[in-house]
């Protein structure tokens, strides 16, 4: 188990919470929580070590293409792919708007 | 039509099957040395939910370590023999370890789940272990089952599932395997909104994962 911290650059704090996903391999479990304004702050608890860059990466593509609100993210890493983190982020963000 | 042939062919493989035959000479040259180190006590390799070309069958190699997974490529030809999770139920092929809460857990599901006419396997480090020989499991591993679910199961026959999982000593991953894709059973049982469907293609989030078809690639 390694745990991951990232930070990238946002707007004003988001409203509600939400929490989706589902613990099982190739899975993975995302909370959303309102954060400090102007900051995206996303925590990384993984079973992958060494996975670092691949994170980094990811995020940087998905949070370079809109300006998001102010959140903390908390992902538990099940080893799921690309894809599969890039749809539960999205479906996240999406039941926080429902919210 | 040559291709169809070879989507008819690939499909005689399904996710979590165990095959024979992977060697080092099928591994593409960035291979990492530990999956070359792997494949010397010649294991078998996990079938994975990918669309390979034709002539190829999606497999993972697995290493000691849970980080330990290479995804590639198998021709079809080099399979010398496979095995379905289904075939990996039969108490007798676990001796050692016998109090260990993973078997401790399938020995309280097994019984219901034969009961509910469904085909059901084990998947993950016990079904790589039981098929292989090769220990892998330790005494805090997870269970991982394959329920073959070609209809529909209702969220509250999901719910019974779920109670009955959460009585058992060790953790328990059960995934539904529906016809377009896989789906766990935790979150069809307690998700209000969409469950991620893993089909051979793509993940997607659906509304109801039996209402999906076929996933083209």
């Amino acid at each position: 188990m390694q745990t991951l911290s990232f930070q990238f650059s946002a707007g004003q704090p988001a409203q509600g919470r939400a929490l989706v996903g589902c613990v099982g391999s190739g899975d993975l479990e995302v909370m959303l929580e309102p954060g400090t304004s102007g900051t995206l702050a996303i925590e990384v608890v993984t079973s992958v070590n060494g996975s670092d860059a691949r994170w980094q990466q990811l995020f940087q593509r998905m949070f370079s293409e809109q300006q998001m609100p102010a959140l903390n993210i908390s992902i538990h890493d099940f080893g799921a792919t690309p894809g599969v983190v890039r749809l539960r982020l999205e479906q996240a963000m999406e039941a926080l708007a429902d919210d | 039509m040559n291709d169809r042939l070879d989507q008819t062919r690939q499909q005689h493989y399904q996710a979590h099957d165990l095959l024979w035959g992977f060697a080092p000479e099928h591994l593409p040259l960035n291979a990492p040395a530990w999956v070359v180190e792997a494949l010397q006590v010649e294991p078998p390799v996990v079938v994975r939910r990918a669309q390979g070309t034709a002539g190829t069958i999606a497999v993972g190699v697995r290493g000691k370590t849970r980080d330990q997974r290479f995804a590639c490529w198998m021709p079809r030809s080099a399979v010398s023999h496979s095995v379905q999770p289904e075939q990996l139920i039969e108490p007798g092929l676990a001796q050692a370890h016998r109090d260990w809460p993973l078997f401790k857990a399938l020995a309280l599901l097994a019984e219901p789940l034969d009961q509910s006419g469904l085909r059901w396997g084990v998947t993950g480090s016990l079904g790589f272990q039981l098929a292989s020989g090769i220990e892998v499991i330790h005494p805090a591993s997870d269970l991982d089952l394959l329920l073959r679910t070609p209809q529909p199961i209702s969220r509250e026959q999901a719910k019974a599932w779920l109670e009955l999982i959460a009585q058992a000593p060790a953790r328990v991953d059960v995934q539904l395997q529906c016809p377009a894709g896989a789906v766990a059973l935790a979150e069809w049982a307690t998700s209000r909104s969409q469950v991620l469907l893993k089909t051979q293609v793509e993940p997607l989030l659906v509304d109801d994962p039996w209402a999906v078809e076929h996933v083209a690639p």
